[in-house]
């Protein structure tokens, strides 16, 4: 079989684990599509400088087991290489993903102003803490389907981890150009951020669990936690 | 009825205001915190028409779950049998004296509200002292009441122990001798009973008369003089009543 009749390029082009190629002074002269995502979310210099920490002391290819996240980007280890002094290369390897299908059920789902939930739970927050919130959200969103309940619990255990911050950032907006598609229908997406200097970490499993039985994306990080909610009518 | 519910407390009106937001939202909350601090009173003025049921009486508290998509439950630290599907698709507004719980309860309450007690609440004390002197007035029918300092009344009771402290304050401070007569006599009535009972009961004219007599006057020779007895006399009833 002749191997070199074969476009090893293209399998690297669509695999979903990123793979970029840097020259030496850290300009991208590669990537594939699932690198061109990451980017959106995490700068080239970042991840230039993770190649170069990463990489095999002399010629060769490196594999190191790191966890890593960037947005709802998550990998479990990554490979550095060069075989010249000209080129080095990343390549990243996505955590496998349990993919559980939950359907949404119209029952629980009640046509809810986002805003009013959000200063329900704001002033619960002020009852434990003093931060000083800072806040950025659009009055204007429609009203859309929500379960109350669990979206309220959900929010309520995020905001209880910044309760010892000394501010807190909230952001709320809607995406342009963004869905989230669920039971084959697509749907705009509404974001929540919250921002502070200071986080607890205690009910990350809870608000992560939460998040995913009401078809939220969620991620959460040291100083911030995001919600991308979507907008059911 | 609307109830009335007064507070000036910052927290209490941020308690006051997340309960109003969550009047248009069909969302389940819980609210603790000590005894007598205003819980029930709170919940009544904001949700009048949401039927109401003692967690104690779980017979009832079922038949009204069954029937109402909304209800209040009092007492909720009595209702032992936390079943999280009772209460799918209902709107629960749980009072409870009780403040730690079953960790699964968090997941069956939107919003949990803890109270503050009257202590942590200053300017409620003060608050409330003033409505319920205004109060014990009209009840008493008097113009003016001798200044009580709120700040030794014991609030262990909360609310309660202050709505006391300031009606008795006032019934003894309006009392007429006949009044202080009819008191003893009903007293005297009911506990006289025994060989010695004249030294016994002594002391309840002595005790009071002495102590106020010292404070008002300061030494123990202007109030022999004022009270028209020996020295000697007076030093002897001290000693014997034990007042420092």
């Amino acid at each position: 079989m002749n191997l070199e009749s074969i476009d090893f390029k293209l399998f690297v082009e669509t695999d979903n684990n990123p793979f970029i190629l840097f020259d030496s002074s850290g300009h991208i002269i590669y990537l594939n599509n699932a690198a061109e995502m990451l980017l959106c979310y995490v700068g080239t210099k970042e991840l230039y400088d993770l190649a170069l920490t990463y990489a095999p002391k002399t010629f060769g290819h490196k594999s190191t087991i790191h966890s890593l996240e960037y947005e709802s980007f998550s990998f479990y280890s990554l490979m550095v290489g060069y075989e010249t002094d000209e080129q080095i290369y990343l390549r990243l390897y996505n955590k496998p993903l349990v993919q559980t299908k939950i359907s949404i059920s119209n029952e629980s789902l009640i046509s809810t102003d986002i805003n009013t939930i959000l200063e329900a739970n704001i002033t619960l927050f002020q009852l434990e803490s003093n931060a000083a919130i800072s806040l950025f959200v659009d009055q204007e969103l429609p009203l859309f389907k929500l379960d109350q309940n669990y979206f309220s619990i959900m929010l309520r255990k995020a905001l209880s981890s910044f309760v010892n911050s000394p501010s807190l950032n909230v952001v709320l907006k809607l995406i342009v150009g963004e869905y989230i598609l669920i039971d084959d229908k697509k749907h705009q997406i509404i974001e929540l951020i919250l921002k502070a200097p200071e986080r607890t970490i205690d009910h990350d499993g809870e608000i992560k669990q939460l998040a995913n039985q009401t078809h939220i994306t969620s991620s959460l990080k040291s100083e911030m936690i995001k919600f991308q909610i979507p907008l059911i009518i | 009825m609307i109830e009335l519910f007064y507070s000036t407390s910052t927290k209490v009106q941020y308690i006051t205001k997340g309960l109003e937001l969550s009047k248009s939202l069909f969302v389940s909350s819980l609210i603790i915190g000590e005894a007598n601090i205003g819980k029930k009173s709170l919940i009544k003025s904001i949700f009048p028409e949401v039927p109401w049921v003692d967690g104690s009486d779980i017979v009832n508290l079922k038949q009204t779950l069954s029937k109402h998509n909304e209800l209040i439950i009092s007492n909720f630290e009595l209702y032992g049998d936390y079943n999280i599907n009772d209460f799918h698709g209902k709107r629960i507004i749980a009072i409870s004296d009780a403040t730690s719980f079953p960790s699964h309860i968090d997941s069956l309450f939107a919003f949990i509200y803890t109270m503050p007690s009257l202590k942590e609440r200053p300017e409620d004390i003060k608050y409330l002292s003033e409505i319920f002197v205004k109060e014990a007035k009209s009840i008493f029918m008097t113009k003016d009441i001798l200044p009580l300092d709120i700040t030794q009344i014991d609030l262990t009771d909360n609310i309660k122990s202050l709505k006391k402290a300031i009606f008795e304050h006032q019934a003894y401070n309006t009392i007429t001798p006949d009044k202080i007569e009819q008191i003893l006599y009903n007293y005297f009535e009911k506990e006289l009973n025994g060989n010695n009972d004249y030294a016994k009961y002594l002391p309840i004219f002595e005790n009071p008369l002495i102590m106020a007599g010292l404070n008002k006057f300061g030494s123990q020779l202007k109030l022999s003089s004022i009270l028209g007895i020996n020295r000697n006399t007076l030093r002897k009833k001290i000693y014997e009543l034990g007042i420092n």
